[in-house]
C-alpha cells in the first residue's frame, strides 16, 4: 500500500489525528463545495484514520472535475496482488488513465466498476503487459510489469487467465481446440486428459453440446462463455474477466456469477471482474473499485462501498439518472 | 506541396518499420526457435499447398503459353523459327515464371496473411495469444515464413515445369514449326542448372518479401475492419513494387553481366 503524503485532498481528513501521514506536509487548499462539507461531516474519525489515500491529483486546475474522487481506499487487511501506482496513459491526445492508483487484493473477487469508456479494459491490458503506462508503474506480486524482459513477461502471463471483452476466441479453431489451446501449449498432459478437462469446462458453462462449433457459429453470449472457460482452463492465479456477464440473459448471468464464486473458492487467487451489472456486483464482489475519468473514485470492501456516502459512488451503484454522472 | 512529400516520407518510415519487424521474424526462424511451433508450421504448409499451388501453376501455365506463341512467331519473323526454344528457356525461366509467381503470391498469399492476421488483431485474438504466454510473432509470423520456405521451392520448381510445358505445347503442338527434338535442343542449349538455381532464388526472395510484408501489415493492422481493408491494399501495393524490384535486381545480378547464351561464340 503506497501512501502519498503530498495529497492536496488531505485536508478532507481534518479530523484525522496528527502524525498519520496525511497532514505532515503543507497542502494546497481545495475550494470547499457543499458536498465537501457533507463528506467531511460524514467521515467518522475512525474510518478516516483507517483510510489510506492513494490519489495524488494535480493541484488546482481540474479540482472541479475530480471533486468526487476522494481516492479513498478502505483497507482490506490483505496484500495487493496487483497494484497501479500513479499510472498515466494517453492515446494520442486522448488521456485515458490520469494518475490511477489502484490495488486489487490477493485472494478476493474484486470488481472494477465505472462508466463506459473510462478505461477499464485499458486497465486490464496494463496488468498483462499488452499496454505500457506512459508514466507510473504496474506491479504484479510486487514485480514491475513495464520493466520486465520479454521472457519474464511470458512467464508472468502464464499465471494469468484473461477473458477479453469480445471473447477473443481463435476464429480458425472450434470450441474444443480453443479451450484446449492453453493446455496443449503449456502442459504435458495427454490428449485424452486434455479433452477430458475441456469437456468438463465446457459443460460447466453450458456449452457441452456446442463443442465442435466454430466461433462464428455462436452467439455473443456463447462466445463469452467459451472465452470464460478458456481463461480458467489452466487454473490461473490471477484472473481478469472483462464483462463476463454482458450479453447474457439474467439467469445465465446469475449462474455465471455462482460459477465464478465456486471456482474462486476452489482455486483461490486474485479474481478481477469488470462489469456494468450491479446485481452481479452485489452477488459476487468482495472488493470494489470505482473508476471514473482515469482515476479511482473510491475503493474498498464491497459492503462498505454499497453504503458509501460519496455521491458519485451512490449514484453509480444504484443506477440513478440524477447525480454527478451525466451523459456528456 | 507538403502533401506531396508526406507520402514518400510515410513510405520510407514504414519501410524502416517493416525491416525491423522482418529482422525479428528472420531471427526467430534462423535461430530455430520457430521449431517450438512445428505443428503450426506444418499446418501453414498445408494451407499453402492446398490453397495456392493450383492457382500459381495455372497462372504460370497460361503465361507460358503466351510466351511460347510470341516466341514462335517472333523467331519465325526473324527467319529462325527453330530458335523458338530460346524464349521458353529464357523468358519462362528468367522472367515470366518469377513474375507470375510473385503476382499470385502477392494476391493470394500476401493479402491472405494480412486479412487473417489483421482480423485476429482487431478481434483481440493476438492479444489473447500473448496473454496465454505465447510469443505471437513467433507463433503467427515465423511459422508462416518457415512454411513458405519449406513448401515454395518445390512449388516453384513445379511452376517452372508448368511454364516450360506450356511453351512446349504452344511452340511444338500448336504452331508446329519446330519438331519436338529441335525445340529441346535449343531449349537445353540456352540454359544450364545454375539458371534454374538463380530463378529459384529470385522466386524465393520474392516469396520471403511477400510473406514478411503481409505479416507486418496484418500484425499491425488497426482501426477496425476498415483498417484491415486498408492494410490489405497497402500491402498489395508494397508487394507489387517489391516483386518488380526483386525481379529487376535478380536479372541484373544473375544475368546482367553474363547472359550465359551460346551466341556468337
Ligand atoms: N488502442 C487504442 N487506441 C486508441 N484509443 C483507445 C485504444 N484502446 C482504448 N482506447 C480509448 O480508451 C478509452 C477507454 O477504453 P476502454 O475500452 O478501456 O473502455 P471501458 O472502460 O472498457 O468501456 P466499456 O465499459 O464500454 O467496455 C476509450 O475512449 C477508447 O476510445
Ligand atoms: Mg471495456
Amino acid at each position: 500500500m503506497s501512501e502519498t503524503p503530498r495529497d492536496p485532498y488531505a485536508d478532507r481528513y481534518d479530523d484525522a489525528e496528527p502524525g498519520d501521514g496525511l497532514r505532515d506536509e503543507p497542502t494546497t487548499p481545495v475550494a470547499a463545495t457543499p458536498d465537501d462539507e457533507r463528506l467531511r461531516a460524514d467521515d467518522s474519525p475512525a474510518s478516516a484514520r483507517a483510510a489510506v489515500v492513494r490519489e495524488a491529483p494535480p493541484a488546482a486546475a481540474d479540482d472541479d472535475e475530480y471533486q468526487w474522487h476522494t481516492g479513498l481506499n478502505r483497507p482490506t487487511g490483505v496484500a495487493d496482488a496487483v497494484e497501479f501506482i500513479d499510472v498515466h496513459k494517453a492515446f494520442g491526445r486522448n488521456k485515458i488513465l490520469r494518475g490511477l492508483n489502484m490495488g486489487l487484493p490477493e485472494g478476493k473477487i474484486s470488481m472494477i466498476l465505472g462508466p463506459s469508456g473510462t478505461g477499464k479494459s485499458v486497465c486490464i491490458k496494463h496488468m498483462v503487459g499488452l499496454l505500457y503506462p506512459d508514466e507510473g508503474d504496474v506491479l504484479v506480486h510486487g514485480e514491475s510489469v513495464p520493466n520486465m524482459t520479454d521472457d519474464e513477461l511470458f512467464d508472468m502471463r502464464k499465471r494469468f487467465g484473461v477473458l477479453f471483452q469480445d471473447g477473443a476466441l481463435f476464429g480458425s479453431m472450434n470450441l474444443i481446440d480453443n479451450v484446449a489451446f492453453p493446455l496443449r501449449q503449456h502442459t504435458d498432459k495427454s490428449e485424452d486428459e486434455i479433452l477430458d478437462i475441456v469437456r468438463r469446462r465446457l459443460d460447466e458453462v453450458g456449452l457441452g453440446s456446442a463443442h465442435d462449433k466454430m466461433p462464428n457459429e455462436l452467439s455473443g453470449g456463447m462466445r463469452k462463455r467459451a472465452g470464460f472457460a478458456r481463461a480458467l482452463v489452466l487454473d490461473p492465479n490471477i484472473v481478469l474477466f472483462d464483462e463476463p456477464d454482458s450479453g447474457l440473459d439474467p439467469v445465465r448471468t446469475a449462474l455465471l456469477c455462482e460459477l465464478i464464486q465456486e471456482i474462486h473458492e476452489e482455486n483461490g487467487g486474485c479474481y478481477t471482474v469488470i462489469t456494468h451489472d450491479i446485481m452481479s456486483a452485489r452477488r459476487v464482489a468482495e472488493f470494489i473499485s470505482v473508476l471514473w475519468k482515469g482515476r479511482i473514485v473510491e475503493s474498498g470492501p464491497a459492503e462498505e462501498l454499497f453504503n458509501s456516502e460519496n455521491a458519485f459512488v451512490r449514484q453509480f451503484l444504484s443506477g440513478e439518472s440524477q447525480g454527478p454522472l451525466g451523459m456528456e | 506541396m507538403a502533401g506531396w512529400f508526406a507520402l514518400p516520407r510515410e513510405w520510407i518510415s514504414s519501410f524502416g518499420e517493416i525491416a525491423k519487424f522482418s529482422g525479428k521474424i528472420l531471427g526467430q526462424v534462423y535461430s530455430l526457435r520457430v521449431l517450438h511451433f512445428f505443428g503450426e508450421t506444418l499446418r501453414q504448409c498445408g494451407v499453402l499447398i492446398l490453397g495456392s499451388t493450383l492457382v500459381i501453376w495455372g497462372l504460370v501455365f497460361i503465361v507460358g503459353l503466351q510466351c511460347g506463341i510470341e516466341g514462335a512467331y517472333f523467331t519465325r519473323a526473324q527467319g529462325a523459327p527453330a530458335y523458338a526454344g530460346v524464349f521458353a528457356a529464357w523468358c519462362d525461366l528468367r522472367e515470366i515464371v518469377p513474375y507470375g509467381f510473385g503476382y499470385m503470391m502477392s494476391a493470394k498469399v500476401g493479402t491472405g496473411i494480412v486479412a487473417e492476421l489483421g482480423s485476429m488483431r482487431i478481434s483481440d485474438e493476438i492479444d489473447a495469444l500473448e496473454v496465454m504466454g505465447i510469443d505471437s510473432v513467433l507463433f503467427l509470423c515465423a511459422t508462416r515464413l518457415l512454411a513458405a520456405w519449406l513448401v515454395l521451392p518445390f512449388m516453384y520448381m513445379a511452376a517452372v515445369g508448368a511454364g516450360f510445358f506450356a511453351s512446349y505445347l504452344a511452340v511444338v503442338q500448336q504452331i508446329g514449326e519446330v519438331s519436338s527434338g529441335g525445340f529441346s535442343l535449343i531449349f537445353w542449349m540456352f540454359q544450364n542448372p545454375p539458371d534454374l538455381l538463380y530463378s529459384v532464388i529470385k522466386g524465393m526472395v520474392m516469396a520471403t518479401a511477400i510473406v514478411l510484408v503481409g505479416c507486418y501489415y496484418g500484425y499491425h493492422a488497426g482501426g477496425g475492419p476498415v483498417g484491415v481493408g486498408t492494410a490489405t491494399a497497402k500491402s498489395m501495393v508494397m508487394n507489387i513494387v517489391l516483386v518488380h524490384l526483386i525481379g529487376m535486381l535478380g536479372t541484373q545480378v544473375f544475368w546482367g553481366a553474363n547472359p550465359r547464351a551460346p551466341i556468337g561464340g
